[in-house]
């Protein structure tokens, strides 16, 4: 039975919902909207590169090199589109 | 058909391989397709006319059965995936069922949510703002039905024709897509309903 549960995944597993929790506390504490956005940008990055390295093997085979290269052009044009819009049509810059 | 035995059984052959690395050009794909749909919300969250904002309608309760459902989920199917590896078939089927459960009660949550959200006069049509954020999550919750039936067809397949290199290539290619669901809702989770409430 035990070898059903790998260490690595419910370690993995333990740790997204304790980034979850601490996420929480920028509902139910009080605080400032810089702090609260810094603490949502970490842990939801956090979080997100767990998933990718723990549970979706990124780094298992020769194919490595080539999958981060991807996900990585994916996630900078993703931040290219959302922070190009935001400058564009919320800062006003 | 070379089958190279020091790899997973997902891994086995060069065609594996490459469907395995073309899935995640994929997915690569789908970070950019749900990133203009955050950059469209972000822009538009504060035009809410005369309707209502994210702040009145969000509820904490749903969102946080919704987050624990999914990240359960996205556990489990992994636990599928090392059932699969040690090559305990019937151990897989169970995982990636009550990984199909979870996205089933997810997606009943997601719905009551809607129905709540249309009751509380926020519907697709009432402001940018709700047209956004339907749009949104509408989007992310297509992917997971999408998903539930893409789930189900494999159990299928895995329980007629057991594991084999196709069959835990085609398990393994849905796992990443599942997790990957899992990942764009930790990020509604934070950016939506958390910053929305916040």
């Amino acid at each position: 039975m035990s070898q059903l549960f790998p260490m690595k995944q419910v370690l993995g597993f333990v740790f997204s919902i304790l980034l979850t929790t601490v996420a929480l506390a920028v509902y139910f504490l009080d605080m400032s909207f810089a702090a609260g956005m810094t603490i949502l940008l970490v842990t939801a990055f956090i979080q997100a590169g767990l998933q990718l390295v723990v549970f979706m093997h990124a780094g298992e085979t020769k194919d490595k090199g080539a999958i981060y290269t991807n996900v990585f052009y994916g996630l900078i044009i993703a931040l290219v589109t959302v922070f190009g819009t935001l400058l564009a049509m919320i800062w006003d810059m | 058909m070379k089958i190279d035995n020091s790899l997973p059984l997902e891994y086995s052959t060069e065609e594996n391989s490459l469907k395995i690395l073309g899935f995640w050009i994929f997915l690569g794909a789908e970070i950019m397709l749900f990133a203009t749909l955050f950059a469209t919300y972000f822009t538009l969250e504060n035009r809410t006319g005369s309707g209502p904002t994210g702040a009145e309608i969000f509820q904490i309760t749903p969102v946080l059965f919704e987050t624990i459902l999914l990240l359960t989920s996205s556990f489990t199917v992994g636990l599928g995936i090392h059932a699969m590896r040690i090559g305990n078939k019937k151990a897989m089927i169970s995982f990636f069922s009550i990984t199909l459960l979870l996205g089933l009660a997810f997606l009943g949550v997601e719905i009551f949510e809607f129905v709540t959200y249309v009751h509380e006069g926020a519907s697709i049509q009432t402001s940018a703002f709700t047209a956004a954020l339907l749009t949104t999550l509408g989007t992310h919750g297509a992917h997971v039905t999408l998903g539930f039936f893409w789930g189900l067809f494999i159990i299928l397949q895995i329980k007629k024709r057991g594991l084999t290199p196709q069959t835990t290539n085609k398990a393994f290619i849905f796992s990443l897509y599942w997790h990957f669901l899992d990942v764009v809702w930790i990020f509604i989770f934070s950016f939506i309903y958390l910053k929305g409430m916040m």
